[in-house]
């Protein structure tokens, strides 16, 4: 078990290692950030200034080896656009999306499970049709669009919720929707086929051979294992919607991580994208370890195979 | 930019033509239809102006030291801070802290007089020491050439200073009032009592907003400082906050939410236009565009007649691009010279005639047109080029649209590797003499020839103290760009705003080439005056 643990936090590490290589490289291949802080037709000279005080006059390698130095202590850089330390800017915008992850996760729970149970249960039915337009609307609809019919109807036509912004009740409710029902629509797909799969097991066969009550067979001893894989998604979505929730925020001028790497984007403010991306590919990494470990735990033809 | 995100966040640079993306045609879409019915909603306190901008508002922006050379930073000095002497209402370099100055004979030093009585939000008086603080601390865009050509500072008393210079240098002023942020005065006191980053964090001037809050990404708040030596603001508390998206923009000010929106365009000008209660305001900066044709020096080339450059001029239909792109906003002054800047000179009004630019060009030997190679633009702008080759295609001019992301464009224009056409911008602070020095002179920046009767004017100019007969010398340059046909001009853009109903004076326009509201002390709500 050991070697197990040992093995995957190995892979864990290497993951990271080549996640920061390509987000380092990849931002930089959008162009030149100065090229965004200066008037076009500024003088070469103010040019040159601005890269030697980002430090992007320097070699690549040299670049990436202050990087990988700063982020083993810790320091994922200065902003240039905010002139702020990434990690305070983070933690400044975490509880905004901490909070907004947190009620679009129950919302796509509370929606997409019992969505998704039904139309397990009535397969080919009304309500699996209905569950699958759902999904389908809410998979394919982009989140911008459903964002702004929202903010025009609720807020400039029935003139009942704020447009954009932080800081009640109210101002979380579009954002929260919007967010939570793109991911509604995948764990109704989930946990539809999750069921089909395991209602069509012998156990549940033999449940109701027993005579069960339908309502004990499909609540108890089928939704049970049903929900595992959906729960494993939601764990990965939820930092999803922490890190980059990227179109939502922005779109309800919400003051989170996915607003922050979408300005770091904008402006090509390095440090920034560079951060979230590793804090965010951190996060998933560390739940898939932890995942790993779980599984392998209760499992023991897991850690034996591997 | 237009369409591209990025061109969301800087007005000038980015400001404002409106490509119509799906995602805006969507939006205005929605908009048409709900708009009829629209509520209005809670407006804001009593008070309080709430000002929706376009961009994130970066700290740094709180200090005039690290002004980089963009317009968007004089949106938060305007409120916070005051200047030696800055644009205003009719005045594009008007008296503030400095009540008055002089420059020597030879040239060499300026002599300056501070407004007495004038204090900081703290409650410090701003003498002379803060003056030479601010000019010496200040490192931001052209701080090289500045401190390269200052010599030192002279405090007299607290209220009289000299700024000395190490040779003639007519753009001193210039520099010192518009092309950079030393001219903005710090406390000194203050900040080296509270140090750079605590400065940024809690900034102080002598502005007519005192900082009050700072959520970054979110919001800023200021409140009226009624000390404020030129009038106490009639509006006591400004509230920016960042709203990112377009569309959004628009909805919360039709909801009231917000007083002012930055940067609507396209289509959703359009609906801010059909709004009831709302205004457009369209304010047009220092950034004009125009068509470069970099192998004009060369006699082998097509564009070294210059019957065809003058056909290319002839071919531009800039009235329909205009309303077309910026709702007929943006200014058609048929110069590559920003109309605000000093020493500007008014060319005849662009003429749009395809008749006679084909005949120029069957003059030209290219009776059935010719294939112009490529042209050369920023891919934010690209949207102008698809117009304009158009234009040109219906004259015989036949070019292949190149756009290059923006760094790139910009490094090949200035290392001189661009052929055929450029569509060239500028919103660089300065005035003719520095656009002509980057742009036209020998061995300018994007200069990639010159003329000689051109260059002896600038020769000329470039150490003329007498300002009169300089604004002579640089009209010739400027008349003479216009006969050779060096460019075909295009225009100076337009930034799109929207205003609210409970907006008295909005401050739009009232400090030409300013394209955000300003000055903040004569902004107004109704009733409230």
């Amino acid at each position: 078990m050991k070697q197990y643990i040992l093995r995957r936090v190995g892979y864990s590490l290497v993951s990271l290692f080549l996640l920061s290589l390509v987000i380092f490289l990849f931002v930089r291949v959008t162009g030149d950030p100065v090229s965004l802080l200066v008037e076009p037709g500024a003088s070469p000279e103010d040019i040159e200034n601005m890269r030697r005080q980002f430090g992007l006059d320097r070699p690549l390698w040299v670049q990436y080896w202050h990087f990988m130095a700063s982020l083993a202590t810790g320091d994922l850089g200065l902003s240039f656009y905010y002139r702020t330390p990434v990690l305070e800017l983070y933690f400044q915008r975490l509880p905004n999306s901490l909070l907004l992850a947190a009620v679009a996760m129950a919302l796509s729970l509370l929606i997409g499970i019992p969505s998704g149970i039904l139309a397990a249960v009535r397969v080919g039915g009304f309500w699996d049709s209905a569950g699958k337009i759902f999904a389908l609307l809410g998979l394919s609809l982009p989140s911008f669009w459903v964002g702004l019919v929202l903010i025009l109807f609720f807020s400039v036509y029935l003139g009942w919720l704020p447009s954009s912004g932080s800081g009640t009740t109210l101002h979380l409710l579009m954002p929260a929707f919007t967010l939570g029902w793109y991911f509604a629509a995948a764990h109704m797909r989930l946990t539809r086929s999750s069921m089909l799969e395991v209602l069509g097991s012998e156990y549940i066969k033999l449940a109701r051979l027993k005579g069960l009550p339908e309502a004990l067979v499909i609540g108890k001893h089928a939704f049970k294992n049903a929900l595992i894989p959906v729960i494993t998604l939601a764990g990965i979505n939820l930092v999803v919607m922490i890190n980059v929730a990227v179109v939502v925020e922005t779109v309800f001028a919400w003051p989170g991580i996915g607003r922050l790497l979408y300005e770091g984007i904008t402006f090509r403010d390095f440090p920034i994208v560079q951060g979230v991306v590793i804090i965010g590919g951190g996060m998933i990494v560390l739940v898939n370890l932890l995942v790993d470990i779980f599984y392998a735990l209760i499992d023991p033809r897991i850690r034996l195979e591997s | 930019m237009l369409s591209s995100q990025r061109d969301h966040d800087d007005p000038i640079v980015r400001g404002t033509t409106a490509r119509a993306t799906r995602r805006e045609l969507l939006s205005a879409a929605a908009l048409g239809v709900l708009a009829l019915g629209a509520k209005p909603a809670r407006a804001a306190p009593d008070g309080e102006l709430r000002i929706g901008a376009h961009v994130s508002l970066a700290p740094t922006w709180f200090d005039p030291a690290e002004t980089s050379g963009i317009i968007t930073p004089f949106m938060m000095l305007y409120a916070m801070h005051d200047a030696m002497m800055k644009a205003m209402p009719g005045n594009p370099m008007a008296p503030c802290l400095a009540e008055s100055w002089t420059m020597a004979p030879d040239g060499l030093s300026y002599a300056f007089t501070l407004r007495k009585g004038v204090r900081f939000h703290n409650g410090e008086v701003l003498t002379a020491e803060d003056v030479k603080f601010s000019l010496e601390r200040y490192r931001g865009a052209s701080s090289k050439t500045l401190k390269e050509r200052v010599a030192g500072v002279d405090i007299h008393d607290p209220h009289r200073l000299t700024i000395r210079l190490n040779q003639p240098w007519p753009d001193f002023l210039t520099f010192y009032a518009s092309a950079t942020g030393a001219g903005w005065i710090v406390p000194k006191k203050y900040v080296q009592q509270v140090g750079e980053d605590g400065f940024k964090k809690a900034p102080i001037g002598a502005g007519p907003y005192k900082f009050v809050s700072f959520t970054p990404g979110v919001e800023l708040v200021c409140e009226a400082f009624e000390g404020y030596w030129r009038k106490a603001p009639a509006i006591k508390r400004l509230v920016f906050k960042v709203v990112p998206d377009e569309a959004t923009r628009l909805a919360a000010l039709q909801r009231g939410e917000l007083d002012i929106a930055y940067s609507i365009r396209g289509e959703l000008a359009d609906e801010l236009v059909r709004t009831p209660g709302l205004t457009i305001k369209p304010a047009v900066g220092s950034a004009p565009f125009w068509l470069y044709f970099p192998e004009q020096w060369d006699p082998q080339s097509p564009w070294h007649d210059r019957r065809v450059r003058l056909a290319t001029n002839l071919a531009l239909d800039l009235k329909t691009i205009n309303q077309a792109l910026t709702l007929g906003y943006s200014r058609l002054t048929g110069s590559v010279f920003p109309e605000n800047f000093e020493f500007y000179w008014q060319p005849p009004a662009p003429v749009y005639d395809p008749a006679r630019a084909r005949k120029l060009l069957a003059e030209a030997g290219h009776a059935r047109g010719f294939d112009a190679g490529d042209y050369y633009c920023d891919t934010s702008y690209a949207n102008i080029g698809e117009v304009v080759l158009n234009n040109l295609r219906e004259v015989g001019i036949r070019v292949k649209l190149r756009p290059l992301e923006r760094a790139a464009f910009f490094k090949a224009y200035s290392e001189k590797k661009l052929k055929n056409i450029v569509q060239g911008a500028s919103g660089a602070f300065g005035n003719c003499a520095t656009r002509a020095e980057a742009f036209v002179a020998k061995g300018g920046t994007y200069a990639y020839g010159s003329y000689p009767d051109i260059d002896a004017l600038f020769a000329e100019q470039a150490v003329q103290m007498d300002r009169a007969k300089r604004e002579v010398i640089l009209h010739r340059l400027q008349q003479l760009v216009h006969d050779k046909t060096i460019f075909a001009p295009i225009w100076q853009l337009a930034f799109i705003s929207g205003v609210g109903p409970r907006v008295g004076q909005s401050g739009f326009g009232l400090i030409k080439g300013f394209v955000y509201t300003a000055p903040y002390e004569e902004l107004t709500l109704k009733g409230k005056a």
